[in-house]
């Protein structure tokens, strides 16, 4: 029966943390779905934002304050990126559009670090990292209140965005602008508000899981590995599917804390660094779109 | 300017009336190569009005020109009586004006269905709380356009293909689903970017058909371009001859078959 | 649940009683703008009722007749219900007909009004107008492109159902009247048939007569208001009209129309519908169709698809008519029906099939066993326009391969000494149209000469074997009917049609009409290119496969002694499909023997000259005649 119950304890926490995979991953998705570029300067746009709310409200402003005036900032360098970096590059092949947010992320760290230095800090949003008593009293299991906030937090910014991007106007423009940028500016979709749109959403996504990760494990550089750990996520849902990457996150967070405790011990540890990469490569091979991902039609 | 009488006698849907786009003058260059020189034409309501030319006389300008793709450097656009300035392609969607491509841009991951809805995006106004909470208005707006969608479906004749991804259509359905996207805008005027190319020949009567269908039914104003001179003379009230990016003949098909610069720049060397 | 009242004699007294009993129930459905619209009996009443007035207003006489050109429409229907309920004749013809082939049976019925769905039908018909004065008016149901005809014939429905609306608040008695006037002696339905030589005759049939038969056939399957039919099949002809009209008249089931013929799949698995009427052709396609997708399944799946449809060939059939099986084997077949018959019947829309019905005299059996063996509850039956479509029904429990089951209720069955089939039955139909002599020959007596050879066997069950007039023998006495070698040879996936010669020959050869789409799947996989239908017809590798198929067949003739001569030793693969338009087939795909013999005469000829190809006109290149090795008795013998 214990070991039953901490199955699932650690279940539950590789899950919750595989839903905030899920809101790294989302933020690529947004724009590799608009402009077809895998935008390596997200780690960089988190990093940034949560650096940027810690900052604020160390300048005396409080958790409201800081909040709106972060998400401002977010989506004013969300636009920015998309008006200075990506537009001038328009109809340049994937690997300069790539090399070009290469080099984003590196000026936005720089920035990032400039104006608000290289300390490490702590993020209190006021909920303690500690389990839920009446969780732990009534079944034994002990999941901590934080993880469970920052799980419910990023299912409804997840839900939200796939609700925005599926079913609603500017989702339908961004799907066709994605596919056919001309058929979409012949029908009236303005290709460039669509297209800062989808910057500014990335940029509030990433001060979400900025926040949400730095509340966590303190607010530090090694938010910007943070990319990393989105990649086999992407690869395993789909770099286009919004439902994709939500399953695919909840997999990897589970299935990288299972291993770690379960098998772990037999590798020495420290499995849950390369378990999720190994399994992206393990999807390469069997479904290359992903699990979701649309299925590349080409008639011959 | 040109005569104003009716220019067919035949019965139609909608009578050809005034000028609904004229272009005055029109210059276009690309850095120094000059694609269109000082091009006037009109573009009467409800008319079938074709734009032909060998390759390369400036055919395709025409149309970007038109849809707000390309600026000219001279010469000025009026549209229902009003001039036009800074013309870009979104701009020329929501004043009416739809059109289609010579290589298809479809969206091809989507279905043909969704092709259709993506061409009722300016008639969707629904924001994102309204969808969420599915408030009447976004349930209303959603049947409005599926109902019509739905009825181009059925014009095109295009029912069994509704949920088939266009990637998978053959060619001659391509051109027909764009039609039908370009159509779902419900457009005041519709531009064909070589609508036939490519298409065997009862692909090319079907599309003819759909075309004619098209003015007849819904009174849409159709600009077409074409190299293939055949279709074109059958279903064109007025055709604009282009060669080298000068206007070489204006008029009815007989007008144009029987002009001399026509016959000598674009018969002699097409036949 | 079949009305058994002497006062409902005619089909308008049917559709009173159903609006009265049902009037909220579905009567037809049908896909329009992707949606499913619904005509519950009381409005198809409602509509029919106005439009009756409408049409009286325009001079529709009892007793005159009124055709129809346009496919499955709940329209259509409703211009039907509108039509009897004057006690005037319905004459539906077929859509894909040319103006001229409509001209004859318009000018022969004195038609004065016509339905037409569309401009293309409306414009065949103002094409003949000139030589059919008898016409008044003609109703088209899609405005589309109508705008511009100024004709005073034309008329939409819609502006005459305006009329025949703004009218029946003060008509009310007058319909009541026109119900009570009709009888079940009355003329309902006239259908135009081609025989053979393509020549069209009207088969007259009565209300009691059509009701008769439908109310039997209703009776052996236990048809209720909650089935379900799809009209699918051209409505000009009379099983289709059976099915989607009469027996809906007198059960009050629901028929669905599908969307258009290429959405028919897609709108057949949506409804579901429970009882179902297929021609051969269908069957064949749908078995085509399922072959050809597994050809292109991956290893496994092709696998256990095959072993499954093995054990379904096995034990389906038995389970499907109740006979014991060994208890152990019930699981695989379950575990079978889970993976691959249930999904299949699934993908085919006939999952809730409870009854389906094809002709026994054209289906060979391998295609009938297909559906029967995935638990498909396909049965044959045996009829015709002349004798009210229901003679002979196989029985759930009683399922033959070979046979079309015991004579319907009603039915009388006897044989000439040349084995020709005669008929009496309350079903009959009246006569044909202006035409005495040939009505004369048709029934003598009281009994219908159908005209096919067959017999009755063992258990009472009818077998028929061909038209009478294709039976022959060869050279060594061997008899030859063509019909059921043709059946064989078509069950090959890769073999549309077939049509076999031998009556007074000392063997027997074969042309061959491929099935395009099944041999252009083949010639994909094995990287044979090609460029159109012609070229295939005439490839090495194609004759190859047509003649392995062939002998397959062969072998299974070459156990019989009496057959074994029987099996083809030559045999032309056409290098054009058999077409209706050709006059090949007839409207419903069955060959024309007659017509195709004609024109490929010379091929035949040529096959039994000797010859190893051949040219019949300038135009084509040459057709190619090749041999296919024959087994002996005792060669087939050894082999098994």
């Amino acid at each position: 029966m214990l070991d039953f119950q901490f199955f699932i304890e650690v279940l539950v926490g590789g899950l919750l943390s595989g839903l905030m995979y899920s809101l790294v991953a989302l933020g690529f998705v947004l724009i590799y779905k608009a402009s077809g570029v895998f935008n390596f300067a997200q780690g960089a746009m988190v990093f940034f934002a949560v650096l940027s709310f810690v900052g604020f409200m160390e300048l005396g402003l409080p958790f409201w304050g800081a909040l709106p005036v972060t998400v401002v900032l977010m989506v004013i360098v969300g636009m920015a990126t998309e008006r200075f970096v990506l537009r001038p590059l328009v109809n340049q092949n994937e690997n300069t559009l790539l090399m070009a947010t290469i080099g984003l992320a590196f000026v936005i760290e720089g920035v990032a670090q400039m104006v608000w230095g290289v300390d490490v800090r702590r993020l209190d949003l006021g909920i303690k990292d500690e389990p839920i008593s009446w969780l732990a009293d009534k079944t034994g299991v002990f999941v901590s209140q934080l993880d469970i906030t920052a799980g419910v937090v990023a299912g409804v910014m997840v839900a939200a965005l796939g609700l925005l991007f599926s079913r609603t106007k500017v989702g339908r423009g961004l799907r066709a602008v994605a596919d056919d940028p001309a058929a979409a500016l012949s029908i009236g979709i303005p290709l460039k508000h669509i297209w800062m749109l989808v910057w500014a959403a990335a940029g509030v996504v990433a001060l979400v899981a900025g926040m949400l990760w730095g509340a966590r494990s303190g607010v530090q550089f090694a938010l910007v590995l943070l990319a990393l750990k989105a990649l086999p996520v992407l690869i395993i849902g789909g770099f286009t599917s919004v439902p994709g990457v939500i399953v695919a996150g909840l997999i990897v967070g589970g299935s990288e804390k299972l291993a770690e405790v379960y098998i772990g011990p037999s590798f020495g540890g420290g499995i849950e660094g390369w378990f999720p990469y190994m399994l992206a490569v393990l999807f390469l091979l069997i479904r290359p779109e992903g699990l979701f991902g649309e299925k590349i039609i080409r008639r011959v | 300017m040109m005569d104003m009488t009716p220019l067919q006698i035949s019965e139609r849907g909608f009578a050809i009336g005034q000028p609904i786009l004229e272009l005055n003058e029109i210059s276009l260059r690309f850095g120094g190569v000059k694609a269109l020189t000082s091009i006037s034409f009109d573009v009467r309501q409800h008319e079938v009005r074709a734009i032909i030319g060998p390759n390369g006389a400036g055919k395709s300008s025409m149309l970007n020109v038109i849809n707000g793709i390309y600026r000219p450097q001279e010469g000025s656009i009026n549209y229902q009586g009003k001039p036009l300035a800074n013309m870009t392609p979104t701009r020329a969607a929501r004043m009416g004006i739809s059109r289609t491509f010579q290589n298809i841009a479809l969206f091809k991951g989507m279905s043909v269905l969704d092709n259709l809805m993506a061409g009722r995006y300016l008639r969707t106004h629904a924001g994102f709380l309204e969808v969420a909470l599915q408030l009447p208005r976004a349930r209303r707006e959603e049947n409005e356009n599926r109902e019509a969608v739905e009825e181009i479906i059925e014009f095109l004749e295009i029912e069994h293909i509704r949920k088939t991804p266009v990637a998978r259509l053959p060619y001659g359905l391509q051109k027909r689903v764009e039609l039908g996207r370009a159509l779902a805008a419900e457009p005041k005027i519709l531009l064909l970017d070589e609508p036939m190319a490519g298409m065997n020949i009862e692909e090319k009567q079907d599309m003819c058909r759909f075309i004619l269908d098209v003015n007849d039914h819904y009174g849409t104003t159709v600009v077409l371009i074409e190299h293939d001179m055949g279709v074109v003379m059958d279903i064109s009230d007025r055709v604009v001859v282009l060669d080298y990016g000068k206007k070489i003949g204006d008029g009815t098909p007989n007008e144009v078959r029987s002009n001399q610069d026509v016959i000598d720049a674009y018969l002699g060397v097409a036949h | 649940m079949v009305i058994d009242n002497v006062e409902t004699d005619t089909f308008s007294k049917f559709l009173i009683h159903h609006s009265k009993t049902r009037g909220e129930h579905p009567a037809i459905r049908e896909k329009s703008r992707g949606i499913w619209r619904t005509t519950t009996w009381r409005g198809l009443a409602d509509e029919a009722g106005s439009l009756a007035c409408a049409l009286h207003a325009k001079g529709l006489q009892r007793g005159g007749h009124v055709a129809f050109v346009g496919d499955n429409r709940p329209r259509l229907y409703v211009a039907m219900c509108a039509t009897h309920w004057l006690g005037a004749v319905t004459v539906p013809l077929y859509r894909d007909a040319t103006a001229k082939e409509m001209l004859s049976p318009i000018q022969s019925a004195e038609v004065t009004h016509i339905f037409a769905e569309d401009q293309e039908q409306v414009d065949k018909l103002l094409e003949i107008l000139p030589q059919c004065p008898s016409i008044r008016f003609i109703v088209y149901d899609k405005d589309r492109g109508m705008r511009h005809y100024k004709q005073p014939q034309v008329i939409s429905y819609e502006e005459l159902l305006r009329q025949g609306r703004e009218a029946e608040p003060l008509k009310r008695d007058f319909l009541q009247a026109e119900i009570n006037r009709g009888a079940g002696q009355d003329v309902a339905s006239v259908f135009f048939t081609a025989d053979e030589t393509g020549l069209a005759k009207g088969v007259v049939l009565t209300h009691s007569a059509l009701i008769s038969r439908a109310r039997a056939a209703a009776s052996v399957d236990d048809l209720n208001d909650a089935d379900v039919a799809l009209a699918y099949l051209p409505p000009a002809w009379i099983g289709q009209n059976l099915f989607s009209y009469v027996q809906p008249m007198i059960v009050g089931y629901c028929v669905c129309c599908p969307e258009s013929a290429e959405t028919m799949l897609a709108d057949l698995r949506e409804i579901g519908p429970t009882y179902f009427l297929a021609p051969p052709r269908v069957l064949e396609s749908i078995v085509t169709q399922a072959s050809i997708r597994m050809e292109g399944a991956s290893g496994w799946r092709r696998g256990l698809y095959k072993s499954s449809m093995a054990m379904a060939r096995w034990l389906g059939p038995r389970i499907l008519s109740g006979e014991g099986v060994f208890i152990g084997f019930r699981p695989f077949y379950a575990l079978g029906n889970l993976l691959v018959y249930a999904p299949l019947r699934g993908v085919l829309g006939m999952s809730r099939v409870r009854v389906a019905y094809t002709f026994g005299e054209n289906v060979s059996p391998k295609v009938f066993m297909f559906f029967r063996s995935i638990g498909i509850n396909l049965k044959q039956l045996y009829g015709s326009a002349e004798s009210g479509f229901f003679v002979a029904m196989q029985r759930n429990g009683e399922v033959k391969p070979d046979t079309v089951g015991k004579p319907v209720e009603g039915v009388e069955v006897k044989f000439t000494p040349e084995c020709e089939i005669l008929v009496r039955s309350p079903g009959l139909f009246r006569e044909y149209h202006n035409d005495t002599q040939a009505t004369a020959l048709a029934i003598r007596d009281g009994w219908l000469h159908t005209g096919d050879a067959g017999y009755l066997d063992d258990d009472g069950h009818l077998r028929v074997v061909d038209r009478l007039q294709n039976v022959g023998a060869l050279h060594d006495g061997t008899l030859f009917t063509p019909k059921p070698l043709e059946n064989r040879i078509k069950a090959s996936p890769y073999i549309a049609e077939a049509v076999v010669f031998g009556d007074g020959r000392d063997t027997v050869c074969a042309l061959i009409d491929i099935d395009a789409a099944a041999i252009g799947n083949w010639a994909d996989k094995k990287n044979i290119s090609y460029t159109g239908h012609a070229d295939l017809a005439s490839r090495d590798e194609v004759y190859a496969l047509v003649a392995d198929e062939i002998a397959k067949m062969s072998a299974q003739l070459a156990s019989d002694p009496v057959l074994a001569n029987a099996q083809v030793r030559r045999f032309v693969i056409l290098h054009k499909e058999l077409d209706p338009e050709d006059g090949m087939l007839t409207h419903m795909g069955a060959v024309r023997r007659d017509v195709v013999s004609k024109r490929y005469k010379a091929l035949v000829e040529a096959m039994y000259e000797g010859h190893s190809s051949v040219n019949i006109d300038a135009e084509t290149s040459d057709f190619i005649i090749r041999d296919v090795p024959t087994l002996t008795p005792m060669q087939s013998k050894r082999a098994a």
